[in-house]
This record gives C-alpha cells, structure tokens and sequence, in this order.
C-alpha cells in the first residue's frame, strides 16, 4: 500500500493535497508540518512519494530535497514540490537538487493527481 | 480516474487558518515596529511575518481569492529586503504593512460572510511596492564583534540574519549552544521527537536554527539535528528537554576567543531567495501542526446540542425511575444504570466544554493591535500591558466578552489617560499604562481587570452631567456610568476620565453572561474594572429550587452558600430601609424575599418554617435569597431568551429540567441590584469604595 509524506506547513494545504490525491487507490498518508519533522520520519521509514512544500518553518522544501538525495536510501523518492513559489528560479533550483516534479499553488486535482500516478507507477516499474 | 475534489469546499477551512496567519502576522508586525522604534532588528519576526503572508498567499491561490494573493505578494517583496538587512525595517514601512494586513483581514471577513472579497483599494500595491525601494536603502546590519564556533558545515548553511541573530544575543549577555538531537524509532515511540524537542526548548531559550546533519550519530543513529540556540539555561535542562543522552550541548563562543576586528565571515548569498525559509521555534505553529485539529464552531455547537438532548432525555428518565420506584417496581437495577449513564454523560460534558474552550491570550491577541491604532489616533503615549497566563474559556463567553473587553480598552487610552504633557505636568510618566489581566478561578469563573494609570472618574462631573446627586460609592458611580446612553465623551470629557458605552459592558458582562462588573477608582490615580464571568455559559450544574409555587434555577457557582433560615434569629432593624437580616456565622447579612422581587404575589407574613436561603455575592457582598425549598442540583441546559421583549434582568434564560416545562433561569445577584438597587447595608465595609 503506497505510503505518501505529505509536507507543508499549512494544515489546510495538506488536507487539500491529501483530498486530490484520495482518488488513486490504496494510497495511504502521513502529514509532516515542517522540514525537519519530515527528515525525521524519512530516516525512521521508508514512503513512496513526497509532496513537498518549499517555504516552511525551521529549514525549506529546498533543503529537504538536498538531505533525501544524499541519502542512498531515499535516493529514488519520487518528491513533488507544491509551492507558491511560481518563478523560474525556484523551479530550476528545485529540480537541479532532485526534485521529479514543480507544481505552483494554485494548481488542480487533476493536475497533482496525474503526476502523482506518474511517478507512483514508475517507481512501480 | 478523475480527481472529483472542489478546493472551493476548503473556504471554510482557509478562513479559519487565514484568521490564525493573520494574528500571527499582526503579533510579528507589532513585534518588528517595536524593534524599529528602539533601532533594532528583529530578524526572526521579520521571517515569522514573511512566512505567514506566504502562507496566505499559497491558501489565497488555491481558493482563488486573487486580491488577497496580490496583496500578499507584495507585502512579501518588502519583507524580503527587510530581511536581506539583517531584519531592519525602514520606520516608514510599518503603516503600509499594517494596511495590507487589514486589507487581507477585510477580504478574509467578506469570505466569511458570504460575500465576495473586493479587489485590491486603489493605490495599496503601489504604496506597497514603493517599500522596495525604501528598504533597498537599508544596508546590511554590522555584525556585532563576537566570534562564532561553527563547524564548516553549520557556518556555510548559516544566513547573515541568523549569524547576526546569534552574535546580537551573545552581546546582550546570554549564551549561543548547539544542542545535538539524534532521532530514533524508540525515542519517536515514547513521544520524543523533534517536534517535542523544539518544544520544550522554545521555553528554554530562542531557536536560531535547526539544521539537520546526515552520518554516524551519537548513539548509532545516522541523522542528528543540530539546534542553534540562545539561552539562559543550564546544560543539564537543555539536554533533558532533548531526551538525555545521546543529546549533547556545546558552546558557539570560546570564553577566551577574543573580540575580531573584523567581520566574520557571512554567506553572500541572499536569504529569502536562496533557502526557501529558515524558522525558529514558534509556539503558535506547533498548535497549529502536530497533534492539533482544527474544528468549525458550528460543529462544536452541533456536539453540544446532541449533548443538551441527552441531558434533557436523562431528566426525564430519572423522573419515570423515580416514579416507578415509588409504585414500587423493582428499579434497582434501572437505578445502577442510570447512576453509571449520568456519570457518563458528566464526562461527555466535560468532553465537550473542554473541546470548546479558547486561550484568552488568543481571544486577547487583537488588542496591541487596536491600542497601537489609539496610540495614533489620540497622539497619546500608552503601554498596553497583558497579563493572561493560560487562562481557558468557552469560545461562546470569550466571543461575547471580546467587544466589553475591547470597549474598556479603547475607553481606558481615548478618555481615561492623560495626554502626555498633561501627565508630565502631574508629575506621571509620559508614557500611560493600560493593564489587562486574567485568571481564572477554580469555581468556573474568570476574573478579569482592566486598568489605567489616568485621571480616575470624577463622580461630581460624571453627576452633573447625569444631573444625579453625586454617587457615594463605587457601586453607586458605577450606576450613573452604566446607564443607557450616558456619555462623558464631550464637556465632561477632560475631567471625568471615562466614554459612552459602559451599558453596553455591564449588559454583556451582566445580563448576557451572567457575571459581575465592579469600579474601582482614584481621582488622578487611575481606575480599574473588575469583571468576573462564567467560564461556559450554556451547560451548568444548577440549584433547582422553589418559590411561591413556581421552579426556578440558579448556577451552583454563583452560590456561594445554602442555609436554613430560622424565623426565630431573623432581625429587622429600625431604619435599615425595611432590610431583614439573617445570621450567618455571627454576622448579619440581608435576606430578601425572592418571591417579591420576582413579583410573584403572595400574602404577607409568610411562615418561613423550613425556608431555605441562597448566598450569593451582590456587588462583592454577601447576600441571602429565601426561597421555599430545595429540589436538588442537577445539570441543565441553559437556552437564551432571544425575545428582546420577554429578557429581563436578573434572567438570564430557560432550561428544560426534564419535564418538558420551561424553568427560569436566574442570576440572583443581578435581579436583587435590578429590582432592590443595591442593599443597604447597616454597617457598609470600609476600604473598598474610593470613589469620591
């Protein structure tokens, strides 16, 4: 059963992320308010996808990509960065560190949903 | 497979988060203004206020409340450069940003009412965006001359903000540490996690940084958060806060390292741009993530209405028991059910009061806001002081209550304090204090005062102007203050030291929530007012009692004694207005007939054989209410009585006890001040009147 972190520092937000992606089966999830919360429950277990916020307290969606891409373990987590962080700067750097995806709020159900089969799917192989 | 979700159905849901981001953003703002007026930085509210407003900006775009994004965006674009210099703010830039807080907070109450929000005021994002060039011209902070220990690690991914925010705490006299956190499964299981850990040391010290370093860990692990931290606290209670060993603490400044002449080193990248964001500890974030849940009212509300029926369902139910036991069914078992159901139904409803209770601090947290909106509009020095604690009530009473407390306020800095020469010229600070304090009390009530170090109400103007002899009491000043529509605010405004509108607290604070108001002021000194309101006012154990053949009901917290009244002790002293006395513990105190003052007609010369009384405070006095008899204490559901035409003073509404016939509701002490004035007493007590 796909495991989702969902990360970002409004409750709102991560419920909304969670309702879009309700719609593909089995999926269960985890809500992390804040970078560091969500590097803690990377080391301690293994997830299938990460949404990731980028401007959160104690350190950004940034930082985070950096930290699972060091890791050998985490090195294949699909990550999707939601931000309303929309300028090209920002997604270049964002992909540059690892992220797989660079959705800008405000995006759509279907749009987050379909990225999420993405990559669901090709790490299922 | 199509995602069939509407964000539109999250508005209710933003709006709540919007309102919390709003107050954080209002305290930040506040915070920073603070620091400017004093020529300092304040690194971490300026990033604090940053991340709310992108935080509504990001909640803004996915409900599509395109004003509120624009707004935000702009504000944001400030902040930036605000935080690029160190957390400096031009003074110049507070206003605008207070403007595009209340912007947003106008938009987001439209949203709440229905409405759609209007778009951005003319002229708002221009004078926003002319912020940006103002704060370009505020250079980057110098750095305070003290030097760092950090590992080449932690020194790369520190900002200049952060440096700054370090160096600045060590010059001011207390300790820079880094606390090394090393997360585990075992440790997560038993509730210690970095979470908790920032937690408990957010009441220790300030968080500059938390970073997170992959690798060998002490104790085997391979992650450890390293907190950078400011504090006053002894290792040992860092390192408890942090779960004990593996944990450990080491200092950023060498006791030998001398002062550079230099600067140290800094990152040249910018801040805000090039790490997403970087946080401290912020206590309003750990409620509103980890283990908290957000609840709309009206859910809240519909929880205690199944409540209520319950309530009213199991009186009814115990009545039939009660009736079958009396034709002499065999009930012990129906009784043992129904002793075991009404203990559940206490713990349901303590459920439920406890899930509707508010921070005061947080109902109060508005305030600084308005008085710094006075402050300006009256050109008056004034220092608003909170003192609150972690005082809970029900976010019905704290709704209520809000308007009374905020119209104490405003009336204490518009009318009460002096201007600034006028206190210079008295000898005061030029500075007024205004003081708003809470506790609340273990019998279910909160006690509140606010108070100011002004003028003081000058009774012989406040009577002239009511054209009332002048009041000899407190109480009795209070009388002329609180009547509907008196006002001070034109001729009698320079000497009587108080506004229109103290109807409308002692209405909120007396007729709605059941509570007291009390005055207590000193000609030249200042004033206070005392109120003392009911921490929950819809579900209360009542006294359930008789009188002249009718039922009524009475709050058991506002009771403060139940005694037998013996005929044969009963004084009625010449020329005490006809009060009768009754002894209490070898002192007198007055006994009123509740029957007369409900004008309920009964002969005269009642036996008083068996006569009950309820004690209750009147205006910080003892006074007794003589009833028939006692039926018994009981949980009750309290309904307002909304007909305007049907609220009386002194009922404060109407219960349903079980039998599916209404029962009043009364508030004893405001119907005896209602109906008989205030009791005078053989003996008034010194010392507590200082009205003049």
């Amino acid at each position: 059963m796909p495991e989702v972190l969902v990360v970002d520092d409004s409750k709102v937000m991560r419920d909304m992320v969670v309702a879009c992606l309700r719609p593909y089966p089995g999926l269960t999830f985890t809500h992390a308010s804040s970078g560091l919360e969500a590097i803690e429950r990377l080391s301690l277990q293994p997830y299938d996808l990460l949404v990731l916020d980028l401007n959160m307290p104690d350190i950004g969606g940034i930082e985070v990509v950096e930290f699972v891409r060091g890791q050998d373990r985490l090195r294949n987590l699909p990550i999707i960065i939601v931000t309303t962080r929309g300028d090209e700067a920002s997604r270049t750097r964002a992909l540059a560190v690892g992220a797989n995806r660079f959705m800008t709020k405000p995006f759509t159900p279907d749009a987050i949903l379909t990225e999420a089969r993405g990559l669901l799917e090709e790490k299922r192989g | 497979m199509t995602a069939s979700v509407d964000l539109a159905d999250f508005l209710p849901a933003y709006l709540a988060e919007a309102e919390e981001l709003l107050g954080a953003a209002q305290r930040h703002l506040l915070a920073v203004e603070a620091s400017v007026r004093r020529g300092l930085a304040h690194p971490r509210a300026v990033r604090e206020l940053f991340r709310a407003l992108h935080t509504i900006k990001g909640l803004s775009a996915m409900v599509d409340v395109e004003s509120i994004v624009s707004i935000a965006h702009w504000m944001e674009t400030s902040l930036r450069h605000a935080d690029r210099a160190g957390g400096r703010l031009p003074e110049a830039s507070v206003e605008p940003l207070m403007e595009g807080l209340r912007e947003i907070e106008h938009r987001v109450r439209q949203l709440a009412s229905g409405k759609p929000a209007t778009p951005v005021p003319a002229g708002l994002l221009e004078r926003l965006e002319a912020l940006e060039a103002a704060a370009l011209g505020t250079g980057p902070a110098k750095p305070a001359p003290v030097t760092l220990e950090l590992d080449a690690t932690l020194a790369a991914r520190l900002s200049a903000a952060e440096r700054e925010q370090l160096t600045a705490g060590v010059a001011s006299g207390r300790r820079a540490v880094r606390l090394d956190f090393v997360p585990g499964a075992e440790r997560a299981a038993s509730g210690i996690t970095i979470n908790s850990v920032r937690e408990h040391v957010a009441k220790l010290g300030e968080t500059v940084k938390v970073l997170p370093l992959s690798g060998p860990a002490a104790g085997g692990g391979s992650l450890t958060f390293a907190l950078l931290l400011l504090t006053d606290a002894p290792d040992a209670a860092l390192l408890e806060a942090a779960g004990g060993p593996p944990a450990s603490v080491r200092s950023l400044v060498s006791e030998q390292a001398p002062a550079p002449a230099g600067a140290p080193a800094m990152p040249s990248e910018p801040e805000l741009e090039s790490v997403a964001a970087r946080m401290e500890d912020e206590p309003e974030e750990q409620r509103r993530g980890g283990g908290t849940l957000r609840v709309e009212v009206s859910r809240l509300d519909e929880a205690l209405e199944r409540l209520a029926a319950l309530v009213v369902n199991r009186s009814r139910l115990t009545r039939a028991v009660a009736e079958l036991t009396a034709a002499g069914a065999p009930t012990r078992e129906l009784t043992t059910i129904l002793q075991e159901n009404g203990r559940q139904l206490r713990d349901m409803r303590a459920a439920i009061i406890r899930l509707r209770m508010v921070k005061v601090a947080d109902v109060l947290e508005r305030l600084p806001l308005l008085v710094r909106g006075l402050r300006r509009s009256t050109g008056k020095a004034v220092r608003l002081e909170l003192e609150v604690g972690d005082a809970e009530l029900d976010k019905a009473v704290a709704d209520r209550l809000l308007p009374a407390l905020v119209h104490l306020v405003r009336n204490a800095v518009d009318h009460a304090l002096e201007s600034p020469e006028e206190r210079l010229a008295v000898g005061k600070p030029e500075e007024g204090v205004v003081r708003l304090a809470c506790h609340g009390g273990a019998s279910g009530l909160l006690e509140l005062s606010v108070t100011d170090d002004g003028r003081g109400v000058d009774a012989t103007a406040v009577a002239a102007r009511a054209g009332v002899p002048v009041p000899s009491t407190a109480d009795g000043l209070l009388d002329v203050l609180c009547r509907p529509g008196f006002s001070t605010r034109d001729a009698a405004n320079a000497t009587s030291g108080r506004g229109m509108g103290m109807d409308i607290v002692r209405r909120i604070a007396v007729d709605q929530l059941g509570g007291e108001l009390r005055l207590e002021t000193r000609l030249g000194v200042g004033t206070t007012f005392h109120l003392r309101v009911p921490l929950t006012i819809t579900l209360l154990d009542a006294l359930v009692f008789e009188c002249a053949g009718l039922r009524y009901a009475v709050a058991v917290g506002s009771v403060e004694e139940l005694i037998d009244v013996d005929v044969a002790r009963l004084v009625r002293p010449a020329g005490a207005s006809g009060v009768t006395l009754v002894e209490r513990r070898g002192s007198a105190v007055p006994l009123l007939a509740l029957e007369r003052l409900l004008e309920r007609g009964r002969p005269e010369g009642r036996s008083g054989a068996g006569a009950k009384a309820l004690i209750v405070r009147q205006r910080g006095e003892p006074v007794a209410f003589a009833v028939d008899r006692l039926l018994g204490q009981q949980e009750i559901v309290l309904r307002p009585l909304e007909d305007p035409l049907v609220r009386v003073s002194g009922v404060v509404g109407a219960t349903d006890l079980g039998d599916g016939q209404p029962t009043l509701v009364l508030d004893l002490a405001a119907l005896g001040a209602a109906r008989g004035g205030a009791v005078r007493r053989p003996e008034p007590r010194q010392g507590r009147e200082r009205a003049p």
